[in-house]
């Protein structure tokens, strides 16, 4: 009873003592693997493998390996050698060009388990040791320096029996960067490096390889510094920028020189207000009243009582009927001017100077009013000037017949009384403008004071611009109109030479003075020609005009008619038509009129019984050889 | 008719009087041309096996490739140079000499002559193309590559005897001394299939290897002076 208890008991706890004594769940070891087999010189190698789970069970590992067409399989000879999980085999269990069989058996209570088999050839498992001794040395070359890395084999590659062939790699880096420069040396064992950079410390490393097999590791790091030294590159830098800043240098000298010029170039001047007698200071200042003190010009406007209507007695027309009936014409002409002209108030004169003419003059007048410019009145102010001038040099030469070369006494051709105007009137005897602004200038001068006669000349010259028909001056014999009215624009006579001018007063001329209304001082009338055959002329002033000595004048012989100009130049001229003749002034007198008109008629029978030989010197005719030889 | 019986008599006689005769270049010494000194040859020789070796290896890794996973059959392998003893270790090819190991060089190179021109024969004749399109043409190149070894070789070791370097035991070598016809037999006479070329490829290719090798001691140990 007892037995059968203890036998029910035992098999109860059978079960569970089986349990126990495995400990835990039976289990076979993992299945382990063979990493890697490697050998470093082709004489040997070494296997690798990885353990499976192995349970907590104690396993036991193993490695079997058979040989190429053998059936033998030989366990591993060194397990210890290479480490753990490894397997060594030396010289003796090592063949070259023979396949080899590996498997690693994991080994526990539970059972085996096998690997995977491996087939290797120890030729393809070569993995050489790094190169040995790695030395990086700095060296010289032609001044420059360069690295040389020089290294040995592995002692363990047998490279010397030419058993194994190794290919070396270099890598160098620069101490601080992270990118590793790649070398290949081939099979050779020392290496150069070129273009370092001055000063730096360099990481040099090796490694190897066999003709076929895996790459070694990389030796041990070898550093080398670079000593310091002045590339070509920065000399040359260095010259580069020595000579900019010379160059700069001198181009700031330069400037500096020329700096004057060059601000004159860059920014020129503005011109400010260039008044004369303006002072900019004194504007600043704020006085104005000072300032523009100096721009007043004290005679501006003129303040002389003139009537504008004075001021313009400028013209000078010279008009030489060459017959009767273009006389008669002008005369009519001239009183119908005449007539005209004291209806209106603008200058009015026998018009035979100005476009409205009918007569010859016409022809002229386009020509005159395009010549006319301000420039001519100005000229003609300035001739003034200089033909007075002139004058006063050769004043004592007055009386002489022969004035100075040039000196117009008569114009040939008073049919072109519209004188082009030249440059130098006085030098150019046609100019029949010129020869009565000589004439006026002569006669003037010495009948009025020098000076205000050529003021007055000169601002007649002005004034000449205000006209239209500016190129000759009228003789405006008319004292009645105020304006200038010229009346008898035939016949001027200017002998001045002749002419005694101190026997000239104004108070043996008649008071009539056509031009006494006008700048007396721009005419000149001609009084009378006395015995001599002298052509008296009467300075016209305007206080000295008197209506009533018009009518005496218009008796007067104040004119000596040019009855023509024969073909050598002669001048010829009716005396006795003079005495007689009407002076062609305007007159606005009815009997002045009449007196003209009968002095036309006088003239008209007459004939010329003084003539006057005019010597025409390279156009202008000598009024002094004239006189000099009364024809009559 | 006689005239063509005549006419058949003069291009007999022209033939044999107007035939080349053929003299060996370089035959009258060194005032004839430039012979290549043995270093020269070695490294000529060496240069040689080690594209052959190239060449070998990418044809065998193209089948490879190609070829299904099997590996059991690697382990079963066996080449026909098998019976040609080549030393196996570096102390066993120091042990042999230089003459022997010339000799056993010219042997391997000599024994497949043969297989490789009937691979290159198969692998024409496949109609598979299971391999690339140039494997032909390469087993062809290598074919000429072998011929041309060995010649450089004959050629290096006579050099080799000519200086004394080796002695006169290294005879001419026959090839059908060897391994005759074992070569052929060896393998499947007729077409090969893709597992003999993958057989054939890995043999070919170690043994170019140990060509290689055997070359490279025996340039190390006759001419120290050079790179080794």
């Amino acid at each position: 009873m007892m037995r059968k208890a203890g036998e029910i008991i035992l098999l109860l706890l059978l079960p569970f003592v089986m349990t126990h004594a495995d400990g835990t769940h039976y289990r076979m070891p993992g299945k382990p693997t063979l990493t890697s087999c490697r050998s470093p010189e082709k004489e040997t190698f070494t296997c690798w493998w990885e353990p499976g789970p192995d349970w907590g069970l104690r396993t036991t590992y193993a490695l079997y390996y058979r040989k190429e067409n053998s059936e033998m399989v030989y366990e591993c000879p060194d397990y210890r050698t290479a480490g753990a999980n490894s397997c060594y085999f030396n010289k003796n269990d090592t063949s070259i060009w023979v396949n080899y069989n590996i498997t690693v058996v994991a080994t526990n209570s539970a059972g085996s388990t096998f690997s995977d088999s491996v087939d290797i050839d120890v030729v393809y498992i070569v993995q050489p040791n790094p190169p040995e001794r790695v030395t990086a040395t700095i060296l010289e070359d032609k001044g420059w320096p360069f690295l040389r890395v020089s290294w040995e084999p592995p002692h363990k590659a047998d490279t010397r029996s030419g058993w194994i062939t190794l290919f070396y790699q270099i890598r160098v880096k620069l101490e601080g960067e992270s990118e590793w420069e790649m070398h290949y040396a081939g099979q050779q064992k020392t290496f150069n490096i070129y273009s370092l950079r001055s000063g730096g410390t360099y990481l040099v490393q090796v490694n190897c390889k066999p003709d076929h097999g895996f790459w070694s590791d990389w030796s041990s790091t070898s550093y080398v510094k670079v000593p310091e030294y002045y590339t070509r590159e920065r000399s040359v830098w260095l010259l580069i920028a020595l000579f900019s800043a010379f160059i700069f240098l001198i181009l700031i000298w330069l400037i500096h020189m020329n700096i004057r010029s060059l601000k004159h170039c860059i920014l020129p001047p503005v011109p400010g207000p260039k008044i004369k007698g303006f002072d900019r200071h004194l504007l600043k200042n704020g006085k104005c009243d000072e300032v523009f003190s100096t721009l007043v010009v004290s005679d501006f406007p003129p303040t002389m009582s003139s009537n504008y209507e004075d001021l313009l007695v400028e013209y000078l027309e010279v008009y030489i009927p060459e017959e009767h009936e273009l006389m008669l014409e002008e005369s009519k002409d001239l009183h119908d001017g005449f007539l005209k002209s004291e209806g209106s108030a603008s200058d009015s004169d026998s018009g035979r100077g100005s476009c409205d003419s009918h007569t010859l003059l016409m022809d002229k007048c386009g020509e005159v009013k395009e010549k006319q410019t301000d420039q001519e009145g100005g000229r003609m102010g300035t001739e003034a000037h200089t033909q007075q001038a002139d004058w006063d040099e050769s004043h004592e030469d007055m009386v002489s017949p022969d004035m100075s070369s040039g000196r117009v006494k008569t114009w040939p051709s008073v049919f072109s009384p519209l004188p082009q105007y030249s440059p130098s009137p006085l030098h150019h005897p046609n100019t029949l403008e010129t020869a009565w602004q000589q004439q006026q200038h002569y006669l003037s001068d010495t009948l009025l004071p020098a000076d205000s006669l050529s003021s007055d000349l000169s601002q007649a010259g002005h004034n000449i611009k205000d006209t239209p028909s500016s190129n000759y001056w009228k003789f405006c014999l008319s004292n009645k109109r105020p304006h200038l009215l010229q009346t008898d624009a035939r016949w001027h006579l200017q002998a001045h030479s002749d002419v005694n001018i101190s026997n000239i007063s104004h108070k043996e001329a008649p008071a009539c003075t056509y031009l006494s209304s006008l700048r007396s001082t721009e005419y000149v009338e001609v009084q009378r020609v006395n015995e001599e055959d002298r052509v008296l002329l009467h300075p016209v002033s305007s206080e000295r005009h008197d209506g009533k000595d018009c009518l005496q004048l218009c008796h007067g012989e104040d004119y000596s008619k040019v009855k023509g100009v024969d073909i050598d130049n002669v001048l010829l001229l009716h005396r006795e038509v003079m005495e007689e003749e009407v002076d062609m002034c305007l007159c606005d007198n009815q009997e002045t009129n009449g007196a003209t008109e009968s002095c036309y008629t006088t003239i008209t029978p007459q004939k010329p019984t003084s003539c006057i030989q005019a010597q025409a010197m390279s156009g202008y005719v000598d009024t002094a050889t004239m006189f000099a030889q009364p024809s009559h | 008719m006689q005239k063509v019986w005549f006419t058949v008599l003069i291009l007999v006689y022209l033939d044999f009087s107007v035939r080349v005769g053929t003299v060996p270049v370089c035959a009258y010494g060194p005032a004839g041309c430039k012979v290549p000194s043995l270093a020269d040859l070695f490294e000529r020789v060496i240069q040689q096996s080690s594209r052959m070796h190239g060449m070998s290896s990418d044809l065998h890794s193209e089948f490879e490739q190609s070829l299904s996973p099997n590996k059991n059959l690697i382990g079963k392998r066996r080449c026909h140079t098998y019976a040609i003893r080549t030393p196996d270790d570096k102390e066993n090819a120091q042990r042999l000499g230089r003459e022997q190991l010339t000799e056993v060089i010219l042997k391997l190179l000599e024994a497949w002559n043969d297989p490789l021109s009937h691979l290159y024969w198969s692998l024409s004749q496949d109609q598979n193309q299971d391999f690339s399109y140039y494997s032909p043409s390469k087993a062809l190149e290598i074919t000429d590559m072998v011929q041309e070894l060995r010649d450089g070789v004959e050629k290096m070791a006579q050099k080799m005897k000519l200086e004394g370097v080796t002695g006169n035991t290294v005879g001419s070598i026959s090839p059908e001394s060897l391994v005759p016809s074992f070569a052929v037999s060896f393998y499947k006479r007729g077409g090969l299939d893709s597992v003999d070329h993958h057989d054939l490829l890995y043999c070919f290719r170690r043994d170019s290897n140990k060509v290689k090798n055997y070359l490279h001691i025996l340039k190390c140990t006759t001419l120290p002076g050079l790179v080794c």
